[in-house]
């Protein structure tokens, strides 16, 4: 790690190497490490270190990016001279207004320590240890990163952050099932691999030899992972100035209706207690906890500057790295936690499905948000308020606005998440949701 | 750099029984318009290495930026510290395969280098597709993209491999949305999610004409707003090659990966059911079907000389009339199928890819196809016409729109941009969101025609996620359009 006045240091070194009209720096620096297992044994084990300098450039409001990985002095020369020669040759954006100013926002001091390659594999043995007591084959992956960002402009802006993370996933599989778990924490003595190991053995065993279930629609118990892969995706298509403004969102239009069930609501929040905190946002803008959904009614898109300077509205600290083709994205969201306790929400149901995570989502219609996907390493059916047997999974096809809709009640609880297949939700509750769409089973 | 690639190799302690180091520089470009705004211009670059050592029947790796002395010396030490630490969690010391040592240099073959041709050149093309496909006031959405990819890759081995190979992909297409109240249609051309990509130069943007085919894709999308619904029911389903294309490798290229099938990627991505006891018996497909890994065809995007192991490229058969013949495999897989399946004896068929410098190789789909029909065991070679004319009821279905597939490669769905009905021999009213859902083996035993190769493109699939860290890849996929009887058709009514 470089540390903040070194990063310094350098940012201000780019800044000083070009006379275009505005211009940004990001800098980054990243050490990780990952120690993947399958079959009861470490076997892909892994550390590797990088950095980066993205430089965007406005000449005219044309805009020009280039990056590299060296903070060689030639390599920053030639980075910047690249991107004005591209910021020449591109065509003005008319809505381009400015870069943001330098504003007061909160500084977070965190504790950051890598992980030895040691630790790693010792919390990786707790689970394959387990697993093999159980007549089970432990699979998963421990991941340690530290980083540090850099955002700087012309205008006066510097802003840095560093942070730190532990990430330690298993699926266990046995002969006919498997199961899933994962812990999250900023060190290795945040990880409870143990806990881990025991919640993913006794689900693998639980579900052993499932049957097969019945297409329909039912209500459902999703479990925080679930809920996560399902809130992704309403992540990026839902509440994105981009999408919103182009007609393209479910929410388009609908600023302070109720959309969804009085009982939703959905904060993007970048300094709650349990999430990795992240006091700016990729323009080094100040970031704050937005309300998006409050009791079902649409309070608040997300916008970066561009967006918010295009459609007249305040910048709410979404960027993400230039150039964004993507539109602002809300980094931290959640749905709220609700009154229930996980098993009074299990009791609650007459017959129903209980469903650990799901797999490979996909979006069939962006603006409906209709998705599709299957059940995945836990699934359970629910009679008269108790989990009964384990069933095959399932694929279902669902309109997120309809499930969101449908919510019966919340967990009192938020858990802390993995992001496991891209997807960025970290904070989640076990939710129950009537009439969700199971549309075939599979094999196993 | 090979000789910079040899040197950071003979610091590494010679008592180790393996060890390789590649350095990879990458570069790319991007172009992106919107609206007829260019909304992305960018030019990036990246360069780093890794050593990968085997020591005491253990994988380390590790990798940096920093090629200085004590960078390289620190690379080194930590790749030895994680051998020490993955030791006490081995279940079986790791064996690769006797491939012979290589020396070799490969380069794409090319017609125009991507990043020779000036930017405004590129943007004009950009601009004027962007805005030919502008036909209706319900285009909500007009978007073009382009972008090109140079990768240098130098690996050395201890077993005497020196290789050195300089990659080029390049890629473009367009995509229009339209949007009436609550309807929202795409359409994309040649195909969606980052249209056509080969490892070709430029030439492959100038032959797509993307102007040319903008305001048909601009139309198409608008009278979608108002097209009936894909009805819902089993009937004849024609896929035309861009969503075959997608088809293959969901539910044949990654069912075939063996690291997935001997369960190394079980927290990730999943298992396969083509299990190694189904080798060389498990009837796969229908006797027309053949599928191969192929990462020798001119343009294909998984295209290259040497696989990240120092394999050469190579022809491999998957299937092959109907039936399950080979994975795609690693020097370090292959020794576990021939204890599981002692009927398999063949060294790795060189299909190993890491998607940087800062990445462990492991197996990737190289070019994954369907051969073609009218060739040695695939039947007649159909034309799409003649497929039409040959077809009761069915529906015709272009162009991805979404995908997925469970944990296993078993259940699929797939829905695309649009699709036809097929009435009595011709094509007839346009269709609307539509989708299809099967189980893999079924669906390829009911391939009943496939056509020739004047209709068959090697597709590009540069989005292939796989492994923890995630490493993207690109791959191709050999297809033409194909005919399978009674699907599961229109599964959702939206």
């Amino acid at each position: 790690m470089l540390g903040k006045e070194k990063l310094k240091q350098i940012a201000n070194q780019v800044l000083a190497l070009s006379s275009a009209d505005q211009m940004e720096v990001l800098l980054s620096v990243g050490g990780h490490m990952l120690t993947r297992f399958a079959n009861n044994e470490i076997h892909q084990n892994m550390a590797w270190q990088d950095l980066g300098v993205s430089v965007r450039v406005i000449i005219d409001n044309k805009i020009g990016v280039a990056s590299t990985n060296s903070f060689e002095p030639e390599a920053l020369k030639k980075v910047v001279a690249k991107a004005i020669e591209l910021a020449h040759v591109q065509e003005p954006d008319p809505d381009f207004v400015s870069l943001p100013k330098p504003s007061k926002g909160s500084d977070i001091s965190e504790t950051c320590v890598f992980a030895t390659e040691s630790e790693l594999a010792s919390g990786v043995a707790t689970i394959i240890a387990k697993a093999k007591q159980a007549g089970l084959v432990g699979s998963g992956a421990y991941a340690n990163e530290v980083s540090e960002l850099v955002v700087a402009n012309s205008l006066g802006l510097f802003s840095y952050h560093k942070g730190a993370s532990c990430n330690l996933s298993t699926i266990v599989l046995g002969k006919t099932s498997s199961g899933f778990a994962a812990d999250v924490g900023k060190t290795t003595q945040d990880i409870d691999a143990p806990k881990i190991a025991t919640i993913a053995v006794t689900k693998t065993l639980e579900s052993k030899d499932p049957e097969a279930g019945e297409p329909g629609a039912y209500d459902v118990i999703l479990e925080p992972q679930a809920v996560s892969e399902l809130m992704a995706f309403f992540q990026f298509y839902g509440p994105n100035a981009r999408m919103y403004h182009e007609q393209a969102s479910c929410l388009s239009g609908k600023m302070g209706e109720k959309v969804f069930g009085e009982n939703v609501t959905i904060f993007d929040d970048p300094f709650h207690e349990l999430v990795f905190p992240m006091p700016f946002d990729y323009e080094g803008y100040p970031k704050k906890k937005l309300t998006i959904i409050e009791k079902g009614i649409l309070k608040n898109v997300c916008y970066d500057s561009y967006h918010a300077n295009k459609f007249h509205a305040d910048n709410t600290g979404h960027a993400l790295p230039a150039p964004n083709t993507m539109g602002p994205i809300p980094l931290h969201l959640y749905l709220a936690p609700g009154d229930k306790t996980r098993d009074e929400l299990i009791a609650g149901i007459k017959k129903g499905i209980l469903v650990t995570r799901l797999w490979y989502v996909r979006v069939l219609n962006p603006k409906a948000l209709n998705i599709t996907g299957m059940t995945r390493d836990g699934t359970f059916l629910i009679e008269n308020g108790k989990v009964t047997k384990p069933l095959k999974n399932m694929r279902f096809n669902q309109s997120i606005p309809e499930a969101l809709n449908n919510v019966v009640s919340i967990e009192n609880k938020l858990t802390q998440l993995a992001s496991f297949e891209g997807e960025l939700i970290g904070l989640a509750p076990t939710v129950h949701i009537k009439n969700w769409h199971f549309s075939s089973a599979t094999l196993f | 750099m090979l000789k910079r690639a040899e040197h950071i190799l003979s610091l590494i302690p010679s008592s180790v029984t393996y060890a390789d180091v590649r350095i990879v520089e990458q570069e790319s470009e991007e172009i992106a318009t919107k609206d007829g705004v260019v909304e992305a211009l960018t030019s990036s670059t990246s360069s780093g290495y890794n050593v990968r050592i085997l020591k005491d029947g253990v994988w380390g790796f590790s990798a940096s930026y920093d090629m200085s002395k004590e960078g390289v010396d620190t690379t080194i030490k930590k790749a030895l510290a994680i051998c020490e630490a993955s030791l006490p969690h081995k279940s079986k010391d790791v064996q690769l395969d006797n491939t012979k040592p290589v020396v070799g240099s490969y380069k794409t073959p090319i017609v125009e280098d991507p990043f020779a041709v000036s930017i405004e050149e590129k943007l004009k093309i950009l601009l004027e597709a962007d805005k030919a496909q502008r036909v209706s006031p319900n285009i909500a959405i007009s978007q073009a993209s382009y972008h090109a990819n140079r990768e240098k890759k130098y690996f050395v081995a201890t077993n005497g491999s020196r290789i050195d190979q300089e990659i080029i992909w390049t890629g473009a297409g367009i995509e229009t949305s339209a949007v009436e109240g609550a309807e929202f249609q795409n359409r994309s051309y040649p195909n969606s999610f980052r249209g056509q990509n080969q490892t070709r130069g430029f030439e492959l943007v100038r032959e797509l004409e993307l102007a040319k085919h903008a305001p048909r894709v601009g139309q198409e999308a608008v009278d979608l707003l108002t097209a009936d619904l894909c009805p819902s029911g089993e009937f004849d389903l024609i896929l035309d090659g861009n969503q075959l294309a997608l088809q293959i490798h969901e539910s044949c290229g990654h069912a075939v990966e063996l690291d997935r099938v001997l369960g190394y990627e079980a927290s990730y991505a999943g298992t396969s059911f083509l299990t190694p006891e189904k080798l060389f018996d498990f009837q796969y497909g229908s006797p027309i079907v053949n599928l191969t890994a192929d990462a020798t065809i001119p343009g294909g995007l998984g295209t290259f000389g040497f696989d990240d192991e120092g394999v050469p490229a190579q022809r491999t058969y998957l299937v092959k009339k109907g039936k399950f013949e080979d994975y795609i495999t690693s020097r370090d897989t292959i020794g576990k199928l021939h204890e599981i399946n002692p009927r398999y004896n063949k060294p790795s068929n060189g299909t190993v890819r890491a998607s940087s410098w800062s990445r462990l190789p492991m197996i990737r789909m190289t070019n994954i196809n369907l051969e073609p029909g009218g060739e040695e065991g695939t039947g007649k070679a159909w034309t799409l016409d003649s497929l039409i004319k040959d077809t009761e009821y069915g529906i015709l279905m272009s162009t991805n729109r979404s995908w997925s597939i469970d944990d296993k490669r078993y259940n699929f769905q797939f829905g695309t941009e649009i699709g036809w009905e097929i009435k009595n021999g011709k094509k007839g009213r346009m269709l609307k969101n539509p989708t299809y859902q099967g189980i893999t083996p079924s669906f390829w035993n009911s391939c009943d025609a496939i056509c020739g190769r004047n209709e068959w493109t090697v597709w590009g699939t540069p989005n292939c996620g796989k492994g923890q860290p995630s490493q993207v890849m690109y791959t191709g996929h050999g297809a033409s359009p194909a005919r399978f009887r009674k699907v599961k058709i229109g599964v959702v009514n939206w």
